[in-house]
């Protein structure tokens, strides 16, 4: 595999991870800071694993059993839809019809959740850090094994993940507050577009077809939902005619 | 219980957030893998036209619907 689609994989994983990554740091530190450190943690691990027993089992069942051109068309049909769905959230958010996503609000609505720590073991504080790294967790999983699932690309797009939630737990752990300054919307918008260029590439392949200029058309793809985009959100914001 | 029912929700969330716009994708898709066993490359254009013309629909769509 060239190394720019190498890069691009590695990218998009580890945009897609650091996005996801920051939301799972907001619900630790909350649950972490209010009762202490010692069950969020060992419920932050717990997820972990799990997430990673995902990873393995489901990226090498579909890269060891599902054909080529099967894996492509599936897997291109769902980034399509999951970037989609990432895609059109941020259009909303840009055009301001969606709140923006704030990690300082995330955080006070997780403390408001929460008591006072607990004597002896503080089962509150693990199942919601197991729960809010766990589901957070899920769209890590399914960005890493989708990007990476075709093409040979499982190790750019696992180290991509890797990097993000290494990166991102240590920015946690020097500041030890939510990360609000991370331009999260900006970056689910950009991810989106990625993930909806790279789902539209694959499905494509798919389907038999092969793209002209093969994977640097992901660039062209990559221009066409930005325009898109920014034509949706110009349409938004535009004032009705009476 | 309560933990596996919003996982399976948060993975069906994963992919559809309206169910009629991923139905449309969905049709795109059909119709465009169609184009391209007749047509070939050529009907790449037609099938990443029709998915970003479903972009701007859907969005604008919610747009107004927020505003109204």
């Amino acid at each position: 595999m060239a190394m720019g689609q190498q890069l691009f994989i590695f990218g998009a994983a580890f945009l897609g991870s650091a996005v996801e990554a920051t939301e799972a740091l907001t619900i630790v530190l909350a649950v972490g800071l209010t009762r202490g450190w010692r069950e969020p943690l060992l419920g932050t691990l717990a997820a972990v694993v799990a997430l990673g027993l995902l990873v393995v089992v489901f990226g090498q069942l579909i890269v060891t059993r599902v054909p080529e051109e099967a894996l492509k068309l599936l897997v291109g049909t769902l980034l399509l839809l999951f970037g989609l769905r990432w895609l059109h959230k941020a259009v909303l958010r840009s055009a301001g019809v969606v709140a923006m996503h704030d990690e300082d609000h995330a955080y006070q609505q997780t403390v408001a959740q929460l008591g006072a720590a607990a004597a002896g073991r503080d089962w509150v504080g693990f199942i919601l850090a197991l729960k809010g790294v766990f589901l957070e967790g899920l769209e890590v999983v399914f960005i890493v094994i989708a990007v990476g699932g075709t093409g040979g690309g499982m190790p750019a797009a696992v180290a991509g993940g890797l990097v993000a939630a290494a990166a991102v737990a240590g920015a946690g752990l020097v500041v030890r507050k939510p990360l609000a300054r991370v331009p999260e919307n900006t970056l689910k918008y950009a991810v989106g577009i990625l993930l909806t260029s790279l789902g539209t590439f694959w499905a494509a392949e798919g389907m038999g077809a092969s793209w002209p200029l093969d994977f640097a058309s992901i660039l062209g793809l990559v221009v066409v939902y930005l325009v898109a985009s920014r034509l949706a959100i110009f349409l938004i914001r535009r004032p009705a005619v009476a | 219980m309560s933990f596996l029912r919003v996982a399976v929700q948060r993975v069906v969330g994963l992919f559809v957030g309206d169910w009629l716009q991923s139905a449309v994708v969905l049709v795109i898709i059909a119709v465009g893998w169609m184009a391209v066993l007749r047509f070939g490359p050529p009907a790449l254009a037609l099938l990443v036209l029709l998915l970003a013309v479903q972009l701007v629909w859907f969005a604008r769509a919610e747009g107004k619907r927020a505003r109204s």
